[in-house]
């Protein structure tokens, strides 16, 4: 059931199904003017990206979005109070169970989608009615709703306007003590203008939808108002068709419902057909004698509500409410809307970009938040670099000095290999220093310096899934693949690589060190079977900075996947070999031989297969 | 949209495949009337979704097979295009019983009765009714009142629930020893469900009147639309004229010309909503006036109205509309049209300010306003200027 006072001292988190931007839009923009410290819209369900920009007030803000429900992280969904489903008439029903019975702290929300089944609507409703997985005070909204409205607290769908303006020409930031419903969207939004035109202020607004069977039921939202204290008249916009307002009679003569009440039925014009036409809602059709416009104003009437016979005798009763003093401030101290603030959403535009590695500032450039010349002469290459590639300052030095480390064991690993070959190639072709160098960096791929990140991707596989190391070497062969940070051309388990015994000093400096623990485990398992199968260079350094990124810079499982898909751990390698990949162009340069060529020894024949 | 009628074909061949039984009826049109054994009589009946059949003469009995194709002919010149032929079947009127179920809140009610027939109506006061739900003890209840067996009820109850059925009516029912017949039956579906659901789809709806073809356009273009589109012609020779937005907004308007006493000159109702782009709002327009400029009056009032809306972009529906308005300048302003527009929302400056410009520049321009005006004083403008104009 409805309960508008709990919501107005709830914690408004929403997350919405489905985007729909300039109703998320104004749904911030509603926070910002009502000057709320952040947006009240936590997440997104939706595809394709890992957020969506927003604007607040003139600034740019990003919201996290997932692909679904189950993506969602624990504490986001331990904090959501409300959601607001945006998905299409086919897919409200099962998405809206699933959120019932996934957030923990759910109150309510509200069904945008027009065309849901009568059916789906009703299980829905039964669900609500029933169902212990949501709190005390639960309701939802729709189908077909344009939402909930808390002046100054909520808003929720579309309701009062999807522009800045329109939500200030309806003064939705003033709590007042005028309730309005109606099923259409439409009257909604036109009643709520109509009451603040007339110096009224609203309590709280909603629109059921025009369906058969709304989830929340034109009563329901009665005795709302009921019960809230903030109301004290209510003013409705009906239609023909279906007996809601009979069983409003019912609730009035038992004294259920006393608050004052104006009321427009639509819908006389139907009374000129014979056999009328469907009207807007699919609500709005007449069966029968008592579902017409005229017989249930005449109902209304007779139990002493102020039920209007027409538009202008309505607008006539909503004038002539006692206006309360207006401008009230905000019960929580939320103030009104400035000048300024209003001013700022009307002249935004959104940038182009947004970064959050530098920044120029009073023509100082700062670097993650630092200063660059204090950055510089304070801190270590590798602490730099580590900051940057993470976007954010490194916390710990342990981090920095291995960061370092492996930016130089990683310079160069011979003239032999793919990349160094290349780059000379272009050199003695002439070519010059930028594209002989990416000559070299282009050769980096599955095959060549793309190991670290494929070893990183089987370590955090085989710890978030805990699985055994021998299981996953077997699950690996079986795929007839190769288990990238195992293996060495030279060095065997008798002649181990020294420059991996390094890199491994460093778990000494952890508490834990699960991803190295996994790596030498799996060594074994692979080492057992031939002796050269031992873990590598790019291994071990993939073993090790997980580990430290886990501990001493408090990156979760999460980010150290996002960490992977977005190739950090090869950006480490392109940076550090691009320092070799340039001393063999200039080397090059310096030597230059001329021209390179193979010659047909170096090239062998093979007569194509014929059949 | 909202609840519609199968037809009755459809909803009998749905029907006897979750009995169990085969269903010997056939579809029939005045194109192809399917050949039927000699040996028997048929009944023939017009098959689209319309009340009171028997009464209004549309349903012709003990009809041989040689003599079908008469019996369609006849049907068809009463404006008909779908039939359906059914073997005759002969029983006692006191065997005739009353069943049906609708959809509600707080589930599916069945209304039952004793008798039936096309004379129900007045026997309303032996109409029993009961909250009925799969493994309910009211099920023994109906079917013993009915002569039934009670797995023929739960069936029905199965039958409703999967194919989205809203609304059914069996009359008469004739139940006896041998045999349950289902003489008449009439069935709604809930349209949103059509996703849902595969054992029928748009094609079997039925269509109890006849539609213009500017409605069939409107219908066409609302089912291939995110958006809603409506349009139904009252009066081809109203005076007034509406391209209104939103359900509620769209009645308000509409009554006021009814409570100005102006009902009778409405030409039509209907109304657009859920944010259409300007294309689809162009063809809803071009469709209107097409039916507007079959009129023999001149001096036609076009009410372009609405209230001020939550989400759907003013500057970019009402374009559309201004397209369409220019496409059918000349004929516009050879009727000496006048147009009145109300109308809020988002991008609404935009939108009223090129609304307003392309009228005065066309001649045609009634008024233009925002929410300002309220909303149904924008009838109450037109008509009074008509009366001047008159």
């Amino acid at each position: 059931m409805l309960n508008i006072h709990k919501i107005r001292k709830q914690n408004q988190s929403i997350i919405a199904l489905g985007s729909h931007i300039p109703i998320l839009q104004s749904m911030l923009d509603f926070d910002y003017l009502a000057g709320k410290s952040e947006p009240s819209v936590k997440a997104i369900i939706a595809s394709g990206r890992k957020n969506m920009r927003f604007f607040w007030g003139d600034s740019d803000v990003l919201i996290p979005v997932y692909p679904t429900l189950v993506e969602v992280p624990a504490f986001i969904k331990k904090e959501i109070t409300l959601f607001l489903n945006l998905t299409s008439g086919r897919r409200i029903l099962s998405s809206t169970l699933d959120l019932l019975d996934s957030l923990p702290n759910l109150v309510g929300g509200a069904l945008f989608a027009e065309n849901v089944p009568e059916k789906h609507a009703l299980e829905m409703y039964s669900k609500v009615k029933t169902g212990s997985s949501m709190v005390d005070g639960r309701f939802i909204v729709g189908p077909a709703s344009v939402g909930l409205m808390i002046p100054g607290h909520l808003k929720l769908g579309a309701i009062a306007g999807t522009e800045a303006d329109q939500l200030i020409d309806s003064h939705v930031f003033e709590p007042g003590n005028v309730a309005v419903f109606s099923s259409s969207g439409g009257m909604t939004g036109e009643l709520i203008r109509l009451v603040t035109t007339a110096q009224k202020r609203i309590s709280f607004s909603l629109s059921f939808g025009g369906d058969r069977f709304p989830v929340l039921t034109p009563v329901e939202a009665f005795l709302a108002a009921e019960k809230d204290p903030q109301t004290e008249h209510i003013v409705y916009f009906g239609e023909l068709g279906g007996y809601d307002e009979y069983e409003l009679v019912e609730l009035i003569k038992k004294k259920k419902i006393t608050k004052h009440i104006i009321t427009y039925i639509g819908g006389t014009i139907s009374e000129m057909f014979e056999k009328p036409p469907q009207f807007g809602h699919a609500k709005a059709m007449a069966n029968r004698g008592e579902e017409t416009a005229q017989a249930k104003t005449i109902a209304l009437k007779e139990v002493g509500v102020q039920a209007a016979q027409s538009f202008t005798e309505f607008i006539e009763y909503v004038k002539k409410i006692k206006t309360i003093k207006t401008n009230i401030p905000h019960p929580d101290g939320y103030p009104l809307p400035e000048g300024g603030s209003i001013q700022k959403i009307q002249s935004r535009t959104h940038s182009l970009f947004m970064n959050s590695i530098s920044q120029d500032k009073d023509g100082s450039v700062e670097i993650v938040g630092e200063e660059m010349l204090s950055m510089a002469t304070k801190r270590s290459f590798g602490h730099i670099v580590g900051s940057m590639l993470l976007g954010r300052q490194l916390k710990s030095n342990h981090t920095a000095e291995f960061i370092e480390l492996i930016m130089k064991l990683l310079v160069d690993h011979g003239p032999y290999v793919s990349g160094a070959i290349n780059t000379m190639i272009a050199a003695r072709a002439g070519k010059d220093l930028v594209s002989s160098l990416a000559s070299g960096l282009l050769t980096i791929g599955p095959r060549f310096g793309g190991a670290i990140n494929q070893a990183a991707d089987h370590w955090i596989e085989g710890v978030t899934k805990n699985i055994d190391p021998n299981d996953y070497v077997e699950s690996i062969a079986k795929q007839k693949k190769r288990i990238s940070g195992i293996g060495h051309r030279k060095y065997r388990t008798d002649m181990p690589d020294p420059r991996v015994g390094v890199i491994l000093e460093f778990t000494r400096m952890l508490k834990k060190s699960p991803h190295a623990t996994f790596a030498k485990n799996i060594e074994k398992v692979t080492s057992a079977k031939k002796a050269n199968l031992i873990l590598n260079v790019d291994g071990a350094i993939a073993a090790v900075l997980l580990d430290l990124l886990t501990e001493k810079e408090n990156i979760s499982a999460e980010e150290l996947h996002e960490l992977i898909d977005i190739e950090f751990f090869n950006a480490l390698f392109v940076l550090s070999r691009s320092v070799g990949f340039t001393a063999h162009y200039l080397d090059q340069r310096r030597k230059d031989e001329g021209l390179f060529r193979l010659s047909p020894k170096d090239v062998s024949f093979i007569p194509p297969h014929h059949t | 949209m909202a609840r519609v009628k199968l037809t009755e074909y459809k909803a009998k061949q749905i029907l006897f495949q979750q009995l169990g039984l085969s269903y010997d009826g056939a579809f029939a049109s005045v194109e192809s009337i399917p050949h039927l054994s000699s040996e028997k009589t048929y009944v023939v009946k017009v098959d689209q979704g319309i009340k009171g059949r028997m009464k209004k003469g549309l349903v012709k009995l003990h009809i041989s097979a040689s003599k079908l194709q008469n019996a369609i002919q006849e049907l068809s010149k009463k404006g008909y295009s779908q039939f359906m032929i059914e073997p005759m079947v002969s029983y006692d009127p006191s065997d005739e019983r009353y069943l049906s179920m609708e959809r509600t809140r707080e589930g599916i009610v069945v209304h039952y009765a004793k008798v039936g027939g096309i004379d129900i109506e007045e026997k309303k006061n032996e109409v029993k009714s009961v909250v009925c739900h799969q493994d309910d003890a009211s099920i023994n209840k109906i079917s013993k009142e009915l002569g039934v067996p009670s797995s023929f009820i739960q069936s029905l109850i199965e039958y409703f629930e999967l194919n989205y059925i809203s609304f059914l009516e069996i009359n008469p029912l004739v139940a006896l020893a041998s045999t349950i017949h289902i003489i008449d039956l009439a069935v709604e579906v809930d349209s949103t469900a059509e996703f849902f659901t595969k054992s029928w789809d748009s094609a079997d709806i039925g269509e109890d009147t006849v539609k213009t073809p500017e409605e069939r356009a409107i219908q066409k273009l609302n089912n291939q639309s995110q958006a809603a589109f409506s349009f139904t012609l009252l009066n081809p020779e109203g005076l007034l004229w509406v391209l209104l937005s939103g359900g509620g907004a769209s009645i308000t308007i509409a009554d006021e010309a009814y409570n100005m006493g102006f009902g009778k000159e409405l030409a039509n109702y209907g109304e657009y909503s859920g944010n259409p782009n300007d294309d689809e709002t162009y063809e809803y327009t071009c469709s209107l006036i097409d039916s507007m400029m079959k009129s023999n009056r001149r001096r036609l009032m076009l009410i372009i109205g609405g209230g001020v809306a939550n989400f759907t972009d003013i500057g970019k529906t009402f374009k559309g509309v201004i397209k369409a308005l220019e496409k059918n300048k000349k004929r516009l302003q050879k009727k000496e049209i006048k147009i009145f527009v109300r109308r809020g929302g988002p991008n609404q400056k935009k939108g009223l300010f090129i609304m307003e410009k392309w009228l005065k520049e066309n001649d045609m321009y009634g008024l233009v306003t925002g929410p300002e005006l309220p909303l149904h004083e924008i009838m109450k403008i037109a008509i009074t200027s008509s009366k001047k104009h008159a």
